[in-house]
């Protein structure tokens, strides 16, 4: 994913990011964690709680929000936090999209700018949303818009 | 059974209460396996000699790797398990073993410190309030608990806020 300048202004909507799943994926995940809750590879007893198949594990969500946030960040920025709530279930096959807004971009210090971030995954079977939740990441101020440039920087005689 | 007052009561003589665990070393084969998992390829996660390169002493961790890891133990017998797999310690100190049903409220993470693939990590929760709620499905608990993640020097790597809802 490539970045540009604009892209971290505020009120600017990013790309989205479409994450595949699978349940080798799902099975895989629940391995890397010791996760061992049934409804993650127990298809009967998935049926049994109320839902189509085996579940998308809630860290495996945030797994994809990481990505999408480190992504953005680069290789000269940081993803300083990361906030989410699993608001709706994604069975394993689903295909999640993560989109970011940005909300607000400050200058940190000479050298560096906060971005903060809305994010949104969503299920590609009806385009309902699993995951809602918000980042912060750091990037060089050199990456952000010429308004936060000038925020950082008031003008002589500018009202407080 | 669902949530009653003496769940409220033991949750509340909990707030407050600090649980160190020692969690262990965090190996490269830990975080390259959770990198696999996700399809994360990045070569900070999966490549030692890349990481070694970009300064690191090897792979560091994606940033959500400690706090999506649900087990550190070895893993308990089957015959302890609960009836939907999982470990009847749900990391959540203060919640009874049976009887309570737990759902996810939502976490949030602060990320300090790059995870080393090597490094000793220790833990320490604390549940740091307990509220109340009438849903439509009932009485419902509301907990928050929060985690830090240190390394041996002291240093804190991350910090997380994990919300819980108990009926």
């Amino acid at each position: 994913m490539t970045t540009t300048n604009e892209d971290f202004a505020p009120g600017s909507v990013l790309d989205g990011t479409v994450y595949p799943t699978s349940k080798v994926q799902v099975f895989r995940f629940s391995g890397a964690t010791w996760n061992t809750h049934r409804i993650h590879y127990d298809k009967d007893y998935a049926v049994g709680e109320g839902y189509p198949d085996v579940l998308v594990q809630s860290h495996l969500h945030g797994a994809f929000l990481t990505r999408y946030c480190t992504d953005l960040a680069g290789e000269d920025g940081r993803l300083a936090a990361l906030r989410l709530r699993v608001v709706k279930f994604a069975v394993a096959g689903e295909e999640l999209t993560v989109a970011g807004t940005v909300t607000a971009v400050t200058a940190l210090d000479s050298e560096r700018a906060l971005v903060e971030l809305d994010l949104t995954e969503t299920r590609g079977s009806d385009g309902e949303t699993c995951v809602t939740g918000s980042a912060r990441i750091e990037v060089p101020l050199a990456r952000v818009g010429s308004t936060v440039l000038d925020a950082a920087a008031p003008m002589e005689g500018a009202q407080p | 059974m669902a949530v009653d007052d003496a769940v409220l009561e033991r949750l509340r003589e909990e707030v407050g209460v600090e649980h160190t665990e020692d969690l262990g070393e965090v190996s490269p084969i830990l975080i390259k396996r959770f990198a696999a998992a996700v399809g994360e390829q990045h070569p900070l996660y999966t490549d030692s000699d890349y990481a070694r390169a970009q300064g690191h002493a090897d792979v560091i961790a994606p940033p959500n790797f400690l706090t999506a890891v649900i087990t550190w133990t070895p893993g308990a017998p089957y015959d302890s398990l609960r009836e939907d797999g999982t470990e009847a310690d749900t990391h959540l100190p203060g919640v009874p073993a049976q009887g309570v049903r737990i759902m996810g409220g939502g976490e949030e993470m602060e990320f300090l410190e790059p995870v080393v693939a090597g490094t000793v990590v220790t833990r320490t929760t604390v549940l740091l309030d307990v509220n109340e709620r009438e849903s439509r499905s009932g009485r419902m608990l509301i907990a928050r608990y929060q985690d830090s993640y240190t390394d041996p020097a002291g240093s804190r790597l991350l910090q997380s806020v994990r919300t819980v809802l108990l009926r």
